[in-house]
């Protein structure tokens, strides 16, 4: 069975960029434009890996990191932000992987690949 | 009964000392926007502004990194010219400006022979037992040399350069650190240094110390500011191009795969150019907003702003169920400003409140005289308001709440509104409305200059 990633990402031509990329690779893939829709699709279904982008029109990725962490759902989580610098932000610290994004999604696959096979 | 009496002191009473006279001087040169070395000037010259008090010749010396290091030397070089500077220079009503204008002009005449002397003398601040003039800097005392040609502790070539018998030093300090020297003598006029002489000059010192200090601060203060602006437009470049770089990016290598079907083909191509147009636009904005320049100002008829506003903004207006009204104070006829520059600002606010509004609300935009000289005109609307997170920041350049924006409405408005010599004030309250209010220089409506 497909394992199922949640992307949240509100570009939309990278949301489907990735999208098409990770099906390419194997996994099933949710994507939703902010953390809000994230958080009601998180309630609802259980996933593998959350991948979440940082900077987003309403609530923030670091902000859905620590509802995740309220709703004690035990899922890996991969920060995948345009900014290296929220590196220092404490809270990213409770993702398990921050991946800046590139073109070049090796380093992105090969975090997916070592947290959920 | 009051009475009210101006800082920026032109003429003394009679009484007044030449002491008092001296600081007051130095004290109003503090409110000129001269350069740090030019109200060093000002000090060094009312140290040396006559020959009934304080001193002949004064010299300064700065501290740069772990040397001190000659910058110039104030004085005259022969008994004529000293007849000549002090005749200027106490001349009834002698203000900072002329003092300024005098230094200035003697620093680049040919008499500047002294501080091309001294131009090229240094002595290191972290020497264990250093020489006379280094040694005052260094112990953080006034030294009063007395016999110089015999003094062992005095630095020959120093004594050569300066060819007095007696000379003060007197370190500039200001907290822990050695800022620099001022060393004075008598050279033309012979006289002793007295004990009122050295408290003068002391006084000096402190004075002095401290104003370098605080430009010091001032200058690491406008590097820091400066430094943080440009990393945070550093950082949100980054951002705002490494989205559609990196969709490019990705796209582009679909297309590399031999097996892409000529409907995907096609669509990739068609993201790349979109996202190509959207890096495009990002950089023709940034670049709109680094480069605002306000134009000379005119007196501009209000009520012709706002019709070119309305009109530019008709079409959004049309597409909602958005009120827009206009309302102009009879009284009001001109405001002085940059046409161009402050119609595209107005025209932003419009652009914020529509976008804020939804897709119904009224907007109001107004013009009323403020007081005698200053209009003001509000831009007001009955939308959300503007979230108190972000408030404090909306004039920041990058903080935006909309998912397109670039957050260089607001801060380009500031811009504007400051550069025509105005300000800009803002009342939101959330669920309410929010009301921007811009004031500019005003004329009424008797005095209007025919356009």
């Amino acid at each position: 069975m497909r394992k199922k990633i949640l992307l949240v990402e509100d570009e939309k031509n990278l949301c489907l960029l990735y999208k098409e990329e990770l099906k390419e690779a194997g996994y099933s893939v949710t994507a939703v434009l902010d953390a809000e829709s994230a958080l009601e699709r998180i309630k609802k279904e259980s996933f593998d890996l959350i991948i979440t982008d940082i900077r987003m029109p309403g609530k923030n990725g670091i902000d859905l990191i620590t509802q995740i962490m309220a709703l004690r759902k035990d899922v890996p989580i991969i920060i995948n932000t345009a900014y290296q610098s929220y590196k220092h932000d404490f809270m990213t610290w409770a993702a398990d992987a921050y991946v800046v994004k590139s073109s070049s999604m090796s380093e992105l696959k090969a975090k997916i690949k070592e947290l959920i096979g | 009964m009051i009475e009210r009496y101006q800082f920026l002191l032109r003429e003394f009473h009679q009484e007044t000392s030449k002491e008092l006279q001296i600081f007051s001087i130095i004290a109003q040169s503090f409110f000129q926007p001269f350069s740090l070395i030019d109200n060093l000037l000002v000090i060094l010259t009312a140290l040396t502004a006559g020959p009934g008090v304080g001193f002949n010749r004064a010299m300064l010396f700065l501290a740069a990194g772990d040397k001190l290091k000659g910058e110039f030397w104030l004085g005259p070089g022969s008994a004529d010219e000293a007849a000549s500077i002090w005749r200027v220079l106490s001349t009834p009503g002698i203000g900072y400006l002329e003092i300024i204008a005098h230094n200035k002009s003697f620093l680049s005449s040919e008499a500047d022979t002294l501080t091309k002397r001294i131009k090229s003398i240094s002595y290191p601040l972290g020497e264990a037992s250093p020489m006379i003039p280094a040694l005052a800097a260094v112990s953080r005392e006034i030294i009063l040399v007395k016999d110089a040609w015999h003094e062992p502790l005095v630095d020959r070539r120093f004594q050569e350069t300066l060819g007095a018998d007696e000379f003060v030093c007197i370190p500039l300090l200001a907290e822990q650190e050695v800022l620099g020297e001022i060393i004075l003598d008598n050279a033309i006029t012979k006289l002793p240094i007295k004990n009122r002489d050295i408290e003068l000059a002391s006084i000096c010192g402190l004075i002095a110390g401290n104003y370098i200090y605080t430009s010091r601060l001032q200058r690491r203060l406008v590097d820091m500011k400066r430094a943080a602006a440009i990393g945070e437009m550093a950082m949100f470049v980054t951002h705002q191009l490494r989205n559609p770089i990196v969709t490019v990016g990705g796209f582009a290598d679909q297309l590399l795969d031999p097996k892409i079907p000529e409907a995907k083909k096609k669509r990739n191509i068609q993201i790349i150019r979109n996202e190509i147009r959207e890096m495009e636009r990002i950089l023709l904005r940034l670049g709109q907003f680094l480069r605002v320049q306000v134009k000379e100002q005119v007196a501009v008829d209000v009520r012709e702003l706002f019709k070119l506003v309305t009109e530019a903004v008709s079409s959004k207006v049309a597409d909602k169920a958005v009120l827009v009204k206009t309302e102009v104070e009879d009284g009001l006829a001109t405001i002085s400003c940059d046409p161009l520059h402050v119609g595209e600002s107005l025209r932003n606010l419009v652009d914020n409140a529509l976008d804020a509004l939804g897709p119904a609300g009224q907007i109001r935009l107004s013009a009323r005289r403020d007081s005698e000289d200053w209009a003001v005109i509000s831009v007001q609307d009955d939308g959300p308001g503007i979230p108190s997170l972000v408030k404090g920041k909306i004039f920041e350049a990058f903080v935006s709440t909309k998912e397109q924006g670039m957050g260089l409405g607001l801060p380009y408005v500031k811009r504007v509104v400051d550069a025509c010599g105005g300000r800009i004030e803002v009342e939101s309250e959330e669920g309410k409305g929010t009301t921007f209010r811009l004031y500019f220089k005003a004329k009424p409506r008797e005095r209007e200059i025919p356009r």
